[in-house]
């Protein structure tokens, strides 16, 4: 598969207030495959947004290379294939949800009213395509912006916080457009807070924190590795039993009837079942818990060396 | 060609909707229908006051919204993030600055054509309809037009690297400066008694600053007596500095703009 977005050590970097100067993004080495959706993660300021920037050339890398659909960041005819929604987006308040897309539209030199309208009602729009923008709700808003995205039938598309500030009912109907993208073919990248939405909808995702990439994969192979959560009584000395078992990485906590075991997915459960029944105790009960984005996010986050992996 | 239009006419639409400079047109538009009422507690003709006065009121008003107009185009752009849809499209940065400032002329003029039509309303129902006096009093109106698209691309200029509150302070600063200093200093470069350290300063200063004063050419209309030369030479030469200069500054600011930031 070919990449729709490839980096090499593209780095950008900013004047500091004190001497010298601070790299936004370090280094950073990048590969998006086609036709799938990306999530770009990172805590605040970690550079996601001035790396989308300079992947869409608005802002201009200090150093290295990037490459989006196969041609150099900031080639005007890559523009014409993708499309951008920025976070919290604002859009002329004055105009109706039609007009804007007449007006992004006439950027193309697209001025099929059909079309504007079979967009609209892709976004579930059409019935308020006579409101102004400043009537529009922040979910409409959102919606409206991803009609602008689409206008153009982009093959890749640069989400940025796409379902920010928005309530359930937004968060459902904009993820489900997103995974609308992926069975058109498109490839989406999407920079977002919201690891559960990412974590429901991305094949592959990147960590970025202080501007370098701290892991980065697919979204199976980075969330192997769940936990199982045991809870046991009968059992005088649980932190003695566990040593027994020779059991690395795994937590004991006391609970007022028992011991509650946190232990990795991979070990064998039916040897601690054994080996609490051959102690005379009971086992109350047996919780798999799955590796979630979040706590990835966190690990990663908080263990982070700086050095790419 | 197509992108350049299609922004500067949503500029337009933007412009024509803000309360601050719609505030400030009614303000000037109210002014021009009193100014006939206060004519008349003139001890100078009725007429002179009247044109001179109504001019004036013009002039100001429309400098006025030139400058506020201008210097929160790109700045507000950029913080309300349309920009980044904007420049995400196959659009070239320069199409952007020339799309934003054609727009603010554009308002400028629909703007600057509303208190023309009060102006000549009001002195054809006040002074005379005669359609000679009208045309000779429009003359001034198309001049300050030019003025105030000299003086959009002045702010446009300074706004692709200075804050909108620094912004306003250097471009009403050149206003002043080139209407009120410009005249003084060409004088000051042809005088032969000036010293030729003062000359030389007084003849760089008179070519970097715009020369608005050469659009101030209300003289003549309010006092007939007082004529320009070749007239029509002088508005065409004015016209041709005039968009040179535009042209200078917008290059200026294209070249600056390409390699900001945003």
């Amino acid at each position: 598969m070919a990449a729709a977005i490839e980096t090499k050590k593209l780095t950008k970097s900013y004047k500091a207030r004190s001497a010298g100067r601070v790299n936004v993004v370090d280094d950073l080495n990048l590969i998006v495959e086609e036709g799938e959706i990306f999530g770009f993660l990172g805590p605040n300021g970690a550079g996601k947004t001035t790396t989308i920037k300079m992947l869409l050339g608005i802002i201009y890398p200090t150093s290295g290379e990037g490459y989006v659909l196969g041609k150099e960041i900031g080639d005007m005819e890559v523009h014409k294939l993708i499309s951008y929604l920025p976070e919290r987006p604002y859009y002329y308040e004055h105009m109706t949800g039609l007009e804007l897309l007449k007006f992004y539209g006439s950027l193309f030199g697209i001025t099929d009213k059909d079309k504007f309208i079979g967009l609209l009602e892709k976004v579930n729009l059409h019935r308020d395509m006579t409101k102004t923008i400043s009537q529009y709700s922040k979910g409409m808003q959102q919606r409206v912006g991803l009609a602008q995205s689409l206008l153009n039938d982009p093959k890749l598309l640069f989400l940025d916080e796409p379902t920010g500030g928005l309530d359930p009912i937004a968060h459902r109907e904009i993820r489900d457009l997103i995974l609308g993208f992926r069975d058109e073919g498109r490839t989406v990248f999407i920079s977002s807070h919201e690891l559960s939405e990412v974590e429901l909808i991305c094949d592959r995702v990147a960590i970025i924190n202080q501007g370098v990439i701290a892991r980065q994969g697919k979204l199976t192979e980075l969330l192997k590795g769940g936990r199982v959560e045991i809870t046991i009584d009968g059992i005088d000395s649980a932190d003695k039993f566990l040593t027994d078992l020779k059991i690395a990485d795994s937590n004991v906590r006391s609970l007022p009837n028992g011991y509650l075991l946190d232990i990795p997915e991979n070990e064998t459960t039916g040897d601690i079942i054994d080996a609490v029944r051959s102690r005379k105790g009971n086992v109350i009960s047996i919780v798999p818990r799955k590796k979630r984005l979040e706590d990835l996010f966190v690990e990663t986050i908080g263990d982070r060396s700086g050095a790419n992996k | 060609m197509r992108p350049i239009l299609s922004i500067a006419t949503t500029t337009v639409g933007e412009a024509i909707r803000r309360r601050v400079l719609l505030i400030i047109l009614l303000i000037g538009v109210l002014f021009l229908v009193v100014a006939p009422g206060l004519g008349v507690l003139s001890a100078r003709s009725e007429t002179t006051v009247l044109r001179g006065m109504m001019l004036g009121i013009i002039q100001l008003t429309s400098a006025v919204i030139a400058i506020v107009l201008t210097v929160y185009m790109i700045p507000n752009e950029i913080e309300r993030r349309t920009i980044y849809t904007i420049l995400s499209k196959p659009v070239q940065r320069y199409q952007f600055l020339l799309g934003k400032y054609l727009g603010s002329v554009f308002s400028l003029g629909i703007m600057m054509l509303l208190m023309t039509t009060v102006l000549l309303t009001m002195f054809a129902i006040q002074q005379s309809s005669n359609l000679g006096v009208l045309s000779e009093l429009v003359k001034a109106p198309i001049m300050y037009f030019v003025q105030m698209s000299l003086l959009a691309a002045v702010a446009i200029f300074f706004s692709t690297f200075v804050t909108p509150l620094v912004n306003f302070f250097l471009t009403g600063g050149l206003y002043l400066l080139g209407s009120l200093f410009n005249p003084f200093f060409q004088t000051l470069s042809e005088n032969n008694n000036t010293p030729m350290v003062a000359k030389i300063f007084a003849k760089i200063i008179n070519t970097i600053l715009p020369n608005f004063a050469n659009y101030n050419v209300q003289n003549p209309i309010i006092n007939p007596t007082q004529q320009i030369g070749n007239e029509t030479q002088y508005y065409i030469n004015v016209t041709i500095y005039g968009l040179f200069y535009i042209g200078i500054l917008l290059v200026g600011g294209i070249l600056i703009f390409d390699r900001r930031e945003v």
